[in-house]
């Protein structure tokens, strides 16, 4: 009992970090989630990644969202052409993941991830 | 325009049904560089298009499957709620520069733990894609 206490706590920080991160780059904090779910609690990858969504169903990003509102950093009309597909999108790419070997996809997803990264940084620092 | 929004928005949803993240981390480097956003607007579009459940499709094919913690979930949910606002605060102030760089460094340090996370999975584990992920 006192060991699943400790782990929700533990969940419940790791959550708060990813939080952080959520807020401060406006994403949805999963891609962080995910894998520490699995790293530090020992999750299998299917059940981090539907735990992930859970957590990204309820509007995590209400308080960010209105700091950013009020800096007046919130482009409306391109949030609303792009909702729509992401959620059909959603549902596709789930029921793909069933059928497809997900490990080898994940780490091509790290890969472009990884470049993406590095050309962002070096756009933004570089000279 | 419009068309390439759209598809946009399809391409990120398989992502999001496929690796159960929110699509944020793709859609803020694409919106910089496709739609030519700047950093912080690209941010905080992304957070009001994550606000609505967009991956409720896709938590429930996890659902039918039995692969969702709840109790985790609800727990990750105050949290990142908490943490977001946080992130916000520091966020804003910031130069647009260098939050994208720092935006950047954080999507290697995400690509490192995708990666470690793909590699511990196969326990035969190959080193070299270890140190591929780290160079």
């Amino acid at each position: 009992m006192a060991e699943s206490v400790g782990r929700s706590a533990g969940i419940f920080a790791v959550a708060c970090v990813c939080g952080v991160a959520s807020g401060m780059f406006g994403i949805g904090g999963g891609v962080l989630l995910v894998p520490l779910l699995g790293l530090l609690f020992a999750y299998s990858q299917h059940r981090a990644q539907g735990t992930s969504l859970v957590a990204l169903i309820p509007p995590t990003g209400l308080l960010a969202l209105i700091s950013y509102a009020k800096a007046d950093y919130v482009s409306w009309k391109t949030g609303f052409l792009l909702i729509p597909g992401i959620f059909a999108g959603g549902i596709l790419g789930a029921a793909l993941a069933k059928k497809i070997q997900p490990r080898r996809m994940r780490q091509i997803f790290a890969g472009v991830m990884f470049a993406l990264g590095a050309w962002q940084a070096l756009s933004a620092w570089g000279r | 325009m419009i068309f390439v929004i759209l598809f946009l928005g399809l391409a990120v949803g398989a992502l999001v049904g496929l690796l159960g993240i929110g699509g944020g981390v793709v859609l803020v480097p694409a919106m910089v560089y496709l739609l030519r956003m700047d950093q912080h607007l690209a941010q905080g579009t992304s957070l009001f298009i994550l606000l609505p459940p967009v991956g409720l499709g896709a938590l429930r094919e996890y659902w039918k499957q039995r692969q969702v913690d709840l109790r985790a979930g609800i727990l990750c949910a105050l949290g990142m709620m908490l943490g977001a606002y946080l992130g916000s605060q520091i966020a804003i102030p910031m130069a647009s520069r260098n939050l994208k760089g720092l935006f950047g460094c954080f999507l290697m340090l995400a690509a490192v733990l995708l990666w470690r996370k793909a590699q511990k999975e196969r326990q035969a584990v190959s080193v070299a894609g270890e140190e591929r992920a780290g160079g």
